[in-house]
């Protein structure tokens, strides 16, 4: 997956971001102050950058327009929801803003689309016997291709971007299927037994009491 | 119609009228004289002629001739040829039986002097000769061409003395309502929204005393506006900070709440994430319970009473004993005042929040002083450190909730920027006024002027704000 920094002042909620973004297979580094990011960058290859407002030093603006030239895609995280303040963070060429208080989730769903937006994402995700090609949307178990209907795949990448986390069904229902649809949560359990069995992931894809399902992969 | 419009044209109107009336009037007065002595002239002149006509005739008839109408016309002849050239025409008449002149071309004269261009006067000879009558006729032709000329003059002169006077009147009611444009055009400029804008104005009349009021006015609404503005900042601010505050541990609280659901992790995370759950709450509970310390002390009055320094003293020195052993950082107490007027525990609270903002500020080793004084006849309780500082800009927003002098933001020692405030709102609640000097580099000393107990002369003071 994708190498991301994460520059954040409060220790508690920078911890909580790298404990999930670790979670689902991200990378990650820190940093605790605006100084540090344009050094941190020089070192290592970054796909993203995790960026707060509020920060000792330089704030995040500033950082912002410290990094431009890299090009390195920027989602902001503060707790200021003003829309000066949002327009000021797109116009210095965020990619997205999330407000604080956030849901993990959330962020993560960002996170993704950011990535796939800027094709950082990575092509594949392999676990055991199983290869899934995002970009050709194939599927292959022990080097047979598995045939997989479109929802069925699209469950399937919900997993992977969020595994390690459970899911509810409404989650589910509204990450695979989209907010509009009008279904029943019984639907995601036909799917979730549709893919275990032709995944042969019966163990992998666990029912967690009382919340969903969660997509378990060694970290 | 602008002001000065109306005034130029009601200033006009008036004038000229004025002018024209007062002009009139005087041409009427002298043409009256001029005709009343004409007729005073004629009339004598008249009895002039009458009286020699008479002793004439008189002569006559003493040498004995009887008065035919051929000698008496030969008679008026004489006369009459005589002031023919002065421009008078003379008639005599016998019972109403014109005598003199009998020729047609006297009765053209005659004709003539009817026109209203002369003056015609008729007496009788003196007796015996009262049947005959002299008539007198003086042409004032002149007079009335003279009266003409002053006329064609006047018309003249009202055309133009009416121009000249419209664009005097016209410079001189621009010059004088030039204040007013820029009256005018000052109040404009403040109406948009500068407030900063001023009249020039130098002149002692209504208008630079208008300006001058204005003026003051201006800079009132501007000085209430700047505190408005101000005080509006602080509250956006603090609204800003609050936000920020409470959405920080929420989002923490949130996170590894979910996190501790949701997430296949180990026991060593859970804990983790357990512990910050905790910590967070906390903070959030301390911040809670600060907030509320603030609006207690809002919204009740105090219960004044003697507070002894020493025991003062003594319990905030216990409170801090631990924070300041662990920081390297001597407490130096000096107390010259035995007791102040106030509330015990306020105090303490006050003077532990001002300790634990010095101790933060200052490096192991340098010390910090607890002073309890009296100045002006008033108690000073002070704290006062060798720490860093903070610059005028820092100081002016030290008691803004929220604010941290510290640029980092660092929630190290855990505290959320509301020390200060506290401290505010504790010295409003003992009507005290707090003082703060700083210099960046040197430390920060921070006074709390409150009464002396039993200084009646200070309470009746403070008692009447």
């Amino acid at each position: 997956m994708a190498h991301i920094l994460v520059v954040e002042d409060e220790q508690p909620i920078s911890d909580l971001i790298t404990m999930n973004l670790k979670l689902v297979g991200h990378t990650y580094s820190k940093a605790y102050s605006g100084s540090e990011v344009a050094g941190m960058l020089e070192q290592e290859r970054t796909d993203l950058i995790l960026l707060d407002v509020m920060l000792p030093g330089l704030d995040g603006f500033a950082v912002m327009q410290q990094i431009a030239h890299l090009q390195i895609p920027v989602i902001l995280i503060t707790a200021k929801h003003a829309l000066a303040d949002r327009i000021k963070g797109f116009e210095l060429g965020a990619e997205d803003y999330i407000i604080k208080p956030f849901e993990m989730l959330e962020l993560l769903a960002r996170i993704n689309v950011v990535l796939r937006r800027n094709e950082q994402a990575v092509p594949a995700f392999v676990c055991g016997g199983v290869e899934v090609r995002f970009a050709e949307r194939q599927v292959k178990v022990d080097s047979q291709a598995v045939d997989l209907t479109a929802r069925e795949f699209e469950l399937l990448e919900v997993l992977i971007r969020n595994r390690n986390i459970a899911l509810s069904r409404e989650k589910l229902l509204e990450l695979a299927w989209g907010y509009d649809f009008a279904g029943d949560t019984r639907t995601v359990d036909v799917h979730i037994r549709q893919l275990r069995k032709k995944l042969g992931w019966e163990e992998r894809i666990r029912t967690v009491f009382k919340l969903g399902y969660r997509l378990e992969v060694e970290v | 119609m602008r002001f000065w419009h109306k005034n130029l044209l009601a200033v006009l109107i008036l004038f000229i009228a004025a002018l024209d009336i007062s002009v009139i009037m005087v041409m009427k007065k002298s043409w009256q004289l001029n005709m009343d002595s004409e007729t005073r002239r004629a009339a004598s002149e008249q009895t002039l002629i009458a009286n020699n006509i008479f002793e004439n005739l008189d002569s006559i008839r003493a040498r004995g001739n009887t008065l035919t109408p051929v000698l008496l016309a030969s008679v008026a002849q004489s006369y009459g040829d005589y002031y023919r050239n002065q421009g008078i025409g003379l008639e005599l008449r016998e019972n109403g039986r014109l005598i003199y002149p009998n020729t047609g071309s006297g009765q053209a004269d005659g004709s003539e002097g009817q026109s209203a261009q002369t003056i015609r006067l008729s007496m009788p000879l003196p007796a015996p000769y009262q049947a005959m009558e002299l008539t007198y006729s003086r042409d004032i032709s002149g007079l009335y061409a003279q009266q003409q000329e002053l006329n064609r003059f006047f018309v003249m002169i009202n055309w133009i003395a009416g121009p000249v006077l419209a664009l005097l009147l016209y410079l001189l009611i621009r010059r004088l309502t030039k204040p007013l444009k820029q009256l005018s055009e000052t109040t404009r400029t403040i109406a948009g929204g500068d407030y900063s804008n001023r009249i020039e104005l130098r002149s002692r009349d209504e208008f630079g005393e208008l300006a001058v009021h204005f003026n003051r006015m201006a800079a009132a609404v501007e000085q209430r506006m700047t505190e408005l503005s101000d005080m509006a900042g602080e509250k956006q601010r603090m609204v800003d900070n609050l936000a920020h505050e409470l959405r920080t541990p929420l989002t923490s609280m949130q996170g590894f709440a979910e996190f501790l659901t949701s997430a296949n992790i180990g026991k060593e995370e859970q804990i983790k994430a357990g512990h910050y759950i905790l910590s967070e709450t906390v903070r959030l509970k301390n911040l809670a319970f600060k907030l509320l310390d603030l609006s207690i002390l809002r919204h009740q009055p105090l219960e004044l009473s003697e507070v002894e320094v020493s025991a003062l003293f003594e319990a905030v020195r216990q409170t801090e004993e631990l924070k300041l052993k662990e920081s390297g950082i001597p407490l130096e107490i000096d107390s010259s005042i035995p007791a102040v007027r106030g509330d015990a525990d306020l105090l303490a609270s006050f003077l532990v929040n001002l300790i634990e903002n010095a101790v933060h500020a200052s490096r192991p080793g340098s010390p910090i002083r607890l002073l309890a004084y009296e100045q002006n006849g008033e108690a000073v309780l002070e704290v006062r450190d060798c720490g860093s500082g903070m610059t005028a800009e820092q100081s002016k927003r030290a008691f803004e909730p929220f604010y941290r002098a510290d640029p980092a933001r660092s929630r190290l020692y855990g505290n959320a920027g509301l020390g200060l405030s506290l401290c505010r709102q504790i010295a409003e609640a003992h009507q005290a006024r707090v003082e703060l000097e700083s210099v960046p580099g040197q430390g920060t000393g921070i006074r709390l002027i409150l009464q002396l107990p039993n200084n009646l002369a200070s309470y009746s003071i403070t008692s009447r704000d």
